[in-house]
């Protein structure tokens, strides 16, 4: 036991370091598109709200693993060549993004209108409106389902392999490779998934927990 | 009060101190962003004047794999490459892994500059990339359960036994193979590498897992599992002619000069004793060498 660790622990926890840069980059990455196109599909701007459909739209569209073999096999034909790691962290941001923007636009939209009018009623501008009124109280139920997709971002990182990054999964295929030890390896591998995946819930419930506990009680 | 407020200090700095380690650990260290070299240009001057090459390599052993306990890259193709390489004047190679269906895409985008995975040279692969000339050539094997079941002892044998199946690597020859001697589709498992295919025929997802005979005796020689190799085997027959498996080295199709260079210098490597020397710990006898055989003739025969 001991000495199965000995041998497999250390590259396992060097996978996990992609693994978790991927999941951190992008999750920022998704974090800014999501916002960007979750609110230009709102617009009312024709030349913001038709970007960010097409971009949704594709993006949802498509499998990521497709995406992820285009954007590093293919694209360095038309003279863009990305280094393997900023690939993966921009591909996985274009993808969870493009959800995340539905998660955005779904929240803005339950706002009930009486919010808007009530802005208005007091001359705010629109901007402002959304900004101070509408947006706190959207953001509560934004974040569960942002927890839901930081979960998938986290475990569509094992699609990252096809590029030539060593994540956890393809770390786990190369020692599984070395010895054959599949059962003990995979059971490994899935626990340190796990745990992976309660670090970031239970962040995302501290997150939840103290937004509320800013705006005060909400259904 | 005064108890709970230093509570959420020193839990707050706590906080704050785990995030900071963690954006030191996951930061990219230098190289770790690098584009790779990315196609054009020569590539020979190149790698010259930087030292190092980049080879592509899919972790098979004994062909090319990282030697888990030093981390060093080694097998075959890439000890054969550093004393190749080293005589073109370029010291060091780097190892790009990755997967082995992905190797000719990566080589393509120029992601690294060489295919050191023991390739085999068949008419399909030409038309993507060219090839040195073969390094080693290798026959068939089947691995089967111990005991040998359904009795499998070639390729033939297996397409005449009903519901007998075939497991393959995907992107690895033994697929063309079973199809050209007639194992229809549904009777063909596709594998992701070579450890599912042996974890596959143990837990009898397919009856045999078809390899060349040097992967299927370092597989055997690593698991515990109740697996054999199953003998004796029929020399796989196409067209006539014994089908071997001639594996080489991969290049993109700009890169002559390199091409050209690489394979002068394995010209007069090939067979020696010092190659004797470099590949023999990986199971490659001198019965293996790849005789007169060259990449220009592999590429015109016909799919094997």
């Amino acid at each position: 036991m001991i000495e199965f660790l000995q041998m497999h622990l250390p590259p396992l926890v060097a996978g996990l370091r992609v693994t978790l840069q991927l999941t951190v980059g992008g999750a920022i990455c998704a974090l800014v598109l999501a916002v960007l196109a979750g609110l230009g599909r709102r617009s009312r701007r024709r030349w913001l709200r038709w970007p960010a459909n097409v971009y949704v739209e594709v993006f949802r569209g498509t499998s990521a693993m497709v995406q992820l073999f285009w954007f590093y096999f293919a694209l360095p034909f038309f003279g863009v060549s990305l280094p393997a790691l900023l690939t993966g962290v921009i591909v996985l941001g274009l993808n969870s993004g493009a959800y995340g923007a539905e998660v955005v636009r779904s929240a803005i939209d339950h706002v009930p209108r009486g919010q808007w009018e009530a802005g208005r009623a007091l001359n705010m501008s629109e901007a402002r409106i959304m900004f101070r009124v509408v947006l706190p109280q959207a953001l509560p139920m934004m974040l569960p389902p942002a927890g839901n997709l930081l979960i998938e971002l986290m475990k569509n990182t094992a699609l990252v392999s096809l590029i030539t990054l060593s994540e956890l999964t393809f770390t786990a295929q190369v020692q599984r490779a070395a010895t054959l030890e599949t059962v003990p390896l995979f059971a490994l591998t899935l626990l340190i998934y796990f745990l992976l995946a309660q670090v970031l819930l239970t962040g995302m419930r501290h997150l939840e927990r103290s937004v509320t506990r800013h705006r005060g009680q909400r259904a | 009060m005064l108890r709970d407020s230093a509570l959420r200090w020193t839990r707050r700095t706590l906080g704050v101190l785990a995030a900071v380690l963690l954006a030191v650990w996951l930061w990219p260290r230098p190289g770790e962003l690098g584009a790779g070299p990315g196609a054009g240009g020569d590539t020979l001057e190149r790698i010259r004047s930087a030292g190092v090459v980049r080879v592509g390599f899919a972790n098979e052993a004994p062909y090319a794999y990282v030697d888990t306990r030093t981390g060093r890259l080694t097998g075959e193709a890439p000890e054969l490459a550093r004393l190749i390489f080293r005589q073109l004047g370029v010291p060091e190679i780097e190892g790009v892994l990755t997967e082995f269906g992905s190797l000719i895409p990566a080589l393509k985008a120029g992601r690294f500059d060489v295919i050191a995975a023991g390739m085999y040279i068949t008419p399909q692969r030409c038309k993507e990339i060219r090839f040195s000339d073969p390094t080693y050539a290798v026959g068939e094997a089947f691995m089967v359960r111990a005991g040998n079941p359904l009795d499998l002892h070639g390729y033939e044998d297996l397409r005449d036994t009903s519901g007998a199946t075939i497991g393959v690597v995907s992107g690895a020859i033994q697929l063309q193979y079973a199809r050209a001697v007639g194992i229809p589709d549904e009777r063909i498992v596709i594998f992701p590498g070579a450890p599912s295919a042996v974890d596959g025929v143990a837990a009898g997802r397919a009856s045999a897992y078809a390899a060349t005979a040097l992967t299927i005796n370092d597989l055997l020689s690593r698991t515990s599992a109740p697996l054999e190799r199953a003998m004796p085997f029929e020399d796989l027959v196409l067209d006539g002619k014994v089908i071997k498996g001639y594996g080489a080295f991969g290049f993109r199709k700009s890169d002559e000069a390199l091409l050209e260079a690489f394979n002068s210098v394995l010209a007069g490597t090939i067979g020696t004793p010092m190659h004797a020397k470099i590949v023999e710990p990986f199971g490659f006898t001198p019965d293996m060498l790849p005789g007169e055989v060259t990449a220009a003739s592999l590429c015109e025969a016909p799919a094997g």
